[in-house]
């Protein structure tokens, strides 16, 4: 312990002012949390790889024997892959913890960021980074869980297996835990998991108002949308250019909303939002929970994007690529629209509602690969509630636990329904700007971040038991 | 113009035409010469991507050398930092050296064209029913090969004429922020091209949609290009939770502001000359539209419109060109971009047309910037049309296609004389190559150059050149 004293010491010193009242334990998990921001995982210029090796390190170090660190990657797939733990409990019939997490994050371009987006920098209360919440936050965390256990020699009925993977955040990249469920499903074999999503809902001025856990996500598909036109010089103008046309399609997407929709976990949620939210807005959730046809609540919802979209399918740009130089007219445009599909709509329907509404046969819409199968919700049993309850009633006394429908999708689509019924839980509370996950100054609370960290520590202990 | 032909060539074409593909058979010896060396100058890549100008000089220079011009009279520049995009010099000596040269300018290089977007690869020159596909089988590999051509043919002729002929071929044209070798030239070596005026792309004649020859053009001045960056900016998120303002969106209704938008119509000596000349042979509606345009009536100018390649000498135009934005397909786009190109009709500034742009999209959200200008903007009008220019042209014409006019004009398109103009080498389009209704793909898709118009344009540079050459 005297060595692992001094080299808290000598990390102190290089600390930040606000980071100086920290636990050891606390510093420690900061300078791997920080390790891992600091290594870039994007697709185009990062490696999983990489930072897979580096959390092994930190387990090999806390006494981990090679046996029980498994890399894995595809031969096509160098950087992009991951690492999978074990720490054996004492009783070998008891079916294992999985605790996943992916390593790769969202693109990132320094310009347009306002601090480089790979250097951890930490400002007012703020962690701010690329990766800081999506999933680092949580694959840091695992990592400190995992080392803590078998540093401290933790006693657990249950074996603990870690997963971290990569292409959670690329449809069509390679995608790690897709892999595992169809090449290494022993391996990963576990009663249940624990993944990202279900983030706790925070107000503005810092209240904690609930721990959401999710059960069931909207399907996440991707359409091409291409125009392609003869081109020509730009000297030379015709009326039928290809990037006005695109242009006009997507206008008309942008100004549709989907129908509502609702599932028994989102009227749950809204029922169980309304009071903890309470003023015109909690009216709202409480009509919409009660009807869910209704349209006046549904528009006092809908000017939140988080409860829009749980409301219905929504469908946005994000990418579009056109023209092939300055002085040409452009022979071929085009955009990506992300959807997010409710439960129980299908893809092609989602495709045939785009093409009615750009209607213009010169715009063709194509489905891009699906990242996954529409799955069902895993059923919340007491097994797993009652853990999260009673942890949340010790530490965050009238906060409640709320199931969700998960607006995002995560790779708890693969694992599910490979067997491991897999939960978005995560203890750590964000804010109305969703952290910015995948945008801007992407960004987590430090307070959240360390409650967040003891509070899956003490839950995994409570599971491992 | 068979009787043009030179006996000393006819062994030499003759040998030459034993390797050449059944098409090209019906031609004559030295077009079988001269379409082997617009093969393979066309299929030397030049883009500015994958391609090399350089090499593409070099091979060009190599016919020269075969005809027996001295190293001294071939120069082949590079700068250091752009090794591909190096260009040729070359100087024919006339008798009077104190008479000044004249200058034949030609790009070496072309727009980038996608295999997968062609119907036949672009870097590979097809013929298929009278027509040669490739990219720069018109711009501007085909005026390109017919200079080399004639400077191999007048050294070997032995053609005795008074001024020196300077050829310079360039690369950088087509890309507005690339290394410019005429810019270059002009700046750096502007004793080597010296000359009374310069003769390049921008003129030539225009076809109907049935193929029939209605006028030769000879560009006397040219519209101002200028693009702009039109910038959205957005702290983006995560897609799943799309919020109302999205930068895609906001971008896209700036550029359906600019798209629905017409600039005013504007006329010039220049435009009315053209515009009177070719009423005659386009007749119809059209043709009383061009005739009461050249006569004042601006009116008409909604008539003419309607063709796009008259709309594009009636007004300021600016079309959207180029879109690019988001960064992931999972997230809201924190920034799209788009560049809109503007031709700009003389008279108005690049700062004029910006603040049309901006009050258009209204929208703050969406700025609209100046990108990096390709040229100097303009001072002043065009200088008018001289007659030393003009005459010979009529004149070869005139023998080559009885009863189609010769007409002053001004081109929507940029071209090198924009920076050879500036330093008072006047440039003027001169071409005999003949253009199809639909702008031959120039820039854009499967460009095509109908063989007759080729052969033919080349025929016509030939004669005119040399008599360029003995002017006093």
């Amino acid at each position: 312990m005297k060595r692992g004293w001094i080299t808290a010491f000598a990390v102190l010193l290089a600390l930040p002012a606000n980071a100086q009242d920290l636990r050891p334990d606390q510093r420690a998990f900061r300078a791997l949390y920080q390790e891992l921001v600091e290594t870039n995982t994007t697709l185009s210029s990062g490696s999983c790889t990489l930072a897979a090796q580096k959390m092994a390190a930190h387990l090999k170090a806390a006494g981990y024997p090679d046996s029980d660190l498994h890399f894995f990657s595809a031969p096509d797939h160098p950087k992009e892959g991951g690492l999978v733990a074990v720490l054996p409990g004492s009783d070998s019939k008891a079916k294992a913890i999985l605790l996943l997490a992916h390593l790769d994050v969202v693109e990132a371009k320094r310009e347009d960021w306002t601090r480089d987006p790979f250097k951890l920098v930490e400002e007012g209360r703020y962690f701010y980074g690329r990766g800081t919440a999506d999933d680092k936050s949580l694959a840091a965390t695992w990592v400190d869980i995992m080392v803590h256990f078998k540093h401290d020699a933790i006693a657990h009925r249950r074996p603990l297996k870690l997963a971290l993977t990569c292409g959670e955040e690329t449809n069509g990249a390679f995608n790690g835990a897709k892999w595992l469920t169809e090449n290494q499903r022993g391996l990963i074999d576990a009663e249940f998991g624990l993944n990202e999503g279900g983030w706790g809902t925070m107000d503005e001025k810092g209240k904690r108002i609930a721990l959401n856990i999710d059960a069931g996500e909207k399907l996440s598909q991707n359409y091409q949308l291409e125009v392609t036109n003869p081109g020509g010089h730009s000297m030379r103008p015709v009326k039928d250019n290809a990037i006005t046309r695109l242009a006009a399609g997507l206008q008309k997407i942008n100004a549709y909303d989907f129908p509502l929709e609702s599932t028994d976990a989102s009227r749950e949620y809204f029922s169980r939002m309304a009071p903890l939210t309470g003023g015109a807005m909690g009216a709202a959730m409480a009509a919409f929970a009660h009807n869910p046809h209704d349209a006046k609540a549904a528009a006092v919802l809908a000017t939140d994007p988080r409860y829009n979209a749980a409301m219905r399918t929504t469908c946005v740009p994000t990418l579009i690529n056109g023209g092939h130089a300055t002085n040409a007219l452009p022979q071929r445009v085009t955009a990506n629209v992300n959807c997010r599909i409710f439960p129980g709509t299908t893809i092609e329907q989602v495709r045939g509602k785009l093409l009615e509404l750009t209607g213009d046969p010169q715009i063709k819409i194509t489905a891009q690969a699906a990242r996954s199968e529409p799955s069902g919700a895993p059923p919340l049993t007491d097994a797993i509630m009652k853990p999260i309850i009673s942890m949340a009633a010790k530490r965050w006394p009238g906060v409640p636990v709320i199931p969700q429908l998960d607006i995002g999708a995560t790779d708890a689509s693969f694992v599910t329904p490979a067997g491991i019924p897999t939960y978005g839980f995560t203890a750590m509370f964000f804010e109305p700007d969703g952290s910015r996950l995948h945008g801007l100054n992407e960004r987590i609370r430090s307070d959240v971040l360390y409650q967040g960290r003891d509070a899956l520590y003490d839950l995994v202990k409570d599971y491992a038991k | 113009m068979r009787a043009l032909i030179s006996k000393a060539l006819v062994s030499t074409a003759l040998a030459a035409s034993l390797a050449a593909p059944a098409v090209a058979q019906g031609l004559r010896p030295d077009q079988v010469r001269f379409r082997a060396l617009y093969k393979e100058l066309v299929e030397t890549n030049t883009t500015l991507s994958a391609g090399d100008c350089t090499l593409a000089a070099q091979k060009m220079a190599a016919h020269l050398k075969a005809a027996s011009y001295p190293d001294s009279d071939l120069h082949i520049f590079t700068v250091p930092d752009h090794p591909r995009e190096g260009g040729l010099v070359a100087v024919l000596h006339g008798s009077e050296p104190k008479t000044k040269a004249i200058l034949l300018l030609g790009h070496l290089d072309v727009v980038e064209a996608r295999r997968q977007d062609w119907t036949r690869d672009p870097f590979t020159l097809i013929e298929e029913n009278g027509f040669f596909y490739a990219r720069g089988a018109s711009d501007m590999k085909s005026q390109v090969a017919a200079w080399v051509d004639l400077m191999v043919r007048l050294k070997e002729e032995g053609f005795r004429h008074r001024r020196d002929i300077k050829m310079a071929l360039t690369c950088g044209e087509e890309t507005a922020t690339a290394f410019n070798g005429a810019n270059y030239l002009a700046t750096h070596e502007r004793g080597l091209i010296d000359a009374a005026f310069a003769l390049n792309e921008g003129g030539g004649g225009r076809l109907d949609a049935d193929g029939n020859r209605l006028a030769l053009s000879v560009q006397a001045a040219e519209k101002y290009p200028q693009s702009y960056q039109l910038e959205v900016t957005n702290p983006g998120g995560h897609s799943s939770r799309p919020v109302p303002d999205n930068a895609i969106n906001r971008l896209a209704a700036g550029l359906l502001k600019i798209g629905g938008y017409q600039f005013p119509f504007q006329a010039s000596d220049i435009t009315r000359a053209y515009f009177g000349k070719m009423a005659p042979q386009v007749g119809g509606d059209m043709g009383k539209a061009m005739t009461a345009f050249s006569g004042g009536d601006m009116t008409a100018a909604k008539t003419l419109a309607a063709d796009p390649t008259n709309n594009a000498v009636l007004h300021t135009t600016c079309i959207a060109t180029m879109l690019n934005a988001g960064h992931a397909e999972n997230a809201l786009p924190q920034r799209a971009d788009a560049t809109v190109n503007c031709r700009i009709f003389p008279g108005t500034s690049a700062e004029q047309v910006r603040a049309k742009l901006q009050e258009l999209v209204a929208d703050p959200e969406v700025k609209v910037a100046l990108m990096p200008a390709r040229s100097a903007e303009p001072k002043g009008p065009p200088q008018p049309l001289a007659p030393e220019v003009f005459k010979p042209v009529e004149a070869v014409a005139a023998r080559m296609w009885p009863g189609v006019p010769v007409v002053p004009f001004m081109s929507a398109g940029a071209t090198d004389g924009a920076f050879l103009a500036p330093a008072g080498i006047p440039t003027y389009g001169v071409s005999g190559i003949f253009g199809e209704a639909d702008g031959n793909g120039a820039h854009g898709l499967n460009e095509h150059m109908r063989a007759r118009s080729l052969y033919e344009g080349r025929d016509f540079l030939y004669e005119v050149v040399k008599i360029y050459a003995n002017q006093k």
